[in-house]
């Protein structure tokens, strides 16, 4: 079991050391890849947060990246607020939705949850698809990426924005692993479990769920501000229930309510779609196989087949010590 | 402690429980029997506030509970085990006992804490492990544990909010004699500041640890009196004990 504890967070270490060097070796065209793949690490591990460890599967969490990077887009493009201002303002803006619209969907459990989070999310995509303000199917153009030259930092050179973005990830990764070992995580962890007994030892359920979809609504909106700044265009389909389930797909390849896992999914998806996409016009066949292979054979995703070797070698390796100790005390 | 006054309760055309009337004081160990089908635990469901009655008040202390939400009545001090264990399975023994500290103390908002730091969770959990008898499984895992363990620990979880009123819901169900003796030694050990309502098909449990029972039937009052009161009953022995004596019963 300890074995395994820290085997997640050294598999992190791991995944951020490979995207650190795939940085030092990538082109324009990879630093755009792995910007991408930094934008969906956030946005799934702020999924996993609500689906992986405490078990609301939500299927409108595109709704809330699109409610983050759209209010950053009209702040900065439209109103002309500088950009730190914004991300800060459409962070809590999400968060705030976030928790209005958590405080109704946690009344409901299981396939109605999904349900209802499916049906607020299309809603806020025909929202943004109809509204002219908002530049409709046409998306909102112009939007610029946060000012760091004071540090002495350029945000649009396209390497430095890839950079502080995977570096971005390693931090929301230690702050969340901190946070899922307080009691908030025991109590999250717990309500994905058995969700009648923690109300039963006294806990107010739904207070609990409503409060961890707000604060994963407001990451997800946190990654939305980031995503508007790295495409600097926007359009509804970041809102739609497609993406949703795309986001889903990756904690689910990845490892549900492993943390680590999002990364992973976020990396895997991202470089399967170019790499097959460039090989073959059926691409999302593969794909498809690829996550039925994974997903066979009752594993937790990527995380949990690694999880699974790590302790067939850990085994193998105990045994092979035991046996060379008898055979030494033989010999003895 | 716990007073229930005229509670009915139907579901449809079905009343499930008619004028029942019960008050627990602390230190009582109150037994709740009847056949199958008398309503023991929609009673119990009533009393926890799974279910809302038709009519009738529930109070804890002074305090009316009748229509709090289940986790409300936990606060005010009302704790219950179930009849299926309902644990968290994928945790350990420790880690159960640790989140009933967290729920009960109400610390679930502390979200920058390290909970491995909380040096007064882990010596209650440490104190409970030992009353329930469980403390040499601590690290176990919840579903590797025997059926019996995890009965044990299904008590251990209620008693971790160091509740005025327990509610357990046959304790003993499906253990074997060995396991059924440990759980009666953890149920006569409960502290006295405690007042215990139980449900119970085991007629020996009943009449040698309860000090005052409740006979349902049908989903009324059929006598309530104590332990020697109901063994004499002519009516308690034809409906539910089907006319033996209790004695053979035993």
């Amino acid at each position: 079991m300890r074995s395994l504890i820290s085997f997640r967070p050294a598999l992190a270490a791991l995944t951020l050391i490979t995207l650190l060097i795939s940085w030092t070796n990538a082109e324009y065209f990879g630093m755009e890849i792995l910007a991408e793949i930094a934008v969906l690490a956030l946005l799934a591990m702020s999924l996993d947060l609500l689906a992986g460890y405490t078990g609301l599967v939500s299927l409108g969490h595109a709704a809330l990246f699109g409610c983050g990077a759209y209010s950053f887009a009209v702040f900065t493009a439209i109103w002309g607020w500088p950009a730190s201002l914004s991300m800060a303002a459409a962070t809590l803006l999400t968060g705030l939705v976030s928790l209005v619209v958590g405080a109704v969907v946690t009344r409901v459990q299981g396939i109605f949850f999904i349900m209802i989070t499916l049906a607020i999310g299309e809603m806020g995509y025909e929202l943004v698809f109809k509204t002219r303000a908002l530049g409709g199917d046409d998306g909102l153009a112009g939007i610029p990426r946060l000012d760091l030259s004071a540090i002495g930092v350029d945000l649009n050179d396209p390497g430095i924005f890839a950079l502080t973005l995977i570096l971005l990830v390693a931090v929301v990764y230690l702050l969340l692993l901190r946070l899922l070992g307080s009691p908030y995580g025991a109590v999250l962890t717990g309500l994905h479990d058995n969700a009648g007994r923690m109300r039963a030892l006294g806990l107010p359920v739904q207070l609990y769920q409503t409060s961890i979809f707000a604060f994963s609504g407001a990451l997800a909106g946190f990654a939305g501000t980031l995503s508007a700044q790295h495409t600097m265009f926007i359009a509804p389909q970041l809102l739609h229930w497609t993406t949703s389930g795309e986001v889903l797909v990756i904690a689910i390849l990845g490892g549900l309510g492993t943390l680590v896992g999002p990364i992973i999914g976020a990396a895997l998806i991202t470089l399967l779609r170019h790499e097959l996409s460039d090989l073959t016009d059926y691409w999302g066949l593969w794909l498809g196989l690829f996550l039925i292979l994974v997903v066979m054979g009752g594993k937790n995703g990527v995380v949990g087949w690694l999880e699974a070797g790590w302790r067939f070698v850990a085994r193998r390796g105990a045994q092979s010590k035991s046996t060379a100790r008898r055979s030494n005390d033989a010999a003895g | 402690m716990l007073r229930a006054e005229r509670i009915f309760k139907s579901f449809g055309a079905l009343q499930v429980t008619k004028d029942v009337s019960l008050e627990v004081p602390t230190g009582r160990r109150h037994a709740i029997i009847g056949p199958n089908g008398a309503g023991k635990t929609t009673l119990f469901n009533l009393l926890a506030g799974e279910l809302l009655p038709d009519e009738g008040r529930i109070l804890i202390g002074e305090q009316d509970v009748t229509r709090f939400a289940p986790d409300r009545r936990a606060r005010r001090g009302l704790s219950r085990s179930f009849q299926k264990n309902n644990l968290f399975l994928s945790g350990t023994v420790r880690d159960n006992l640790v989140l009933a500290d967290i729920v009960a103390q109400g610390y679930g908002f502390h979200f920058w804490r390290r909970l491995s730091d909380n040096r007064s969770a882990q010596e209650k959990t440490a104190a409970i492990a030992e009353q329930i008898g469980l403390a040499e499984l601590l690290d176990h895992g919840v579903s590797e544990l025997s059926y019996g363990a995890q009965r044990q620990l299904e008590v251990g979880l209620a008693l971790m909010a160091a509740p005025k009123v327990l509610l357990l819901d046959e304790p003993t169900s499906g253990m074997s004699p060995e396991e059924t003796g440990r759980m009666l030694q953890l149920i006569d050990d409960l502290p006295r500041d405690l007042a215990v309502l139980l449900i119970e098909h085991d007629m020996d449990l009943v009449f040698s640890h309860a000090d005052r029972i409740t006979v349902l039937n049908y989903g009324e009052i059929l006598m309530e009196g104590t332990p020697q009161e109901v063994r004499g009953s002519d009516i308690v022995q034809e409906t539910y004990l089907g006319g033996k004596t209790a004695q053979e019963q035993c």
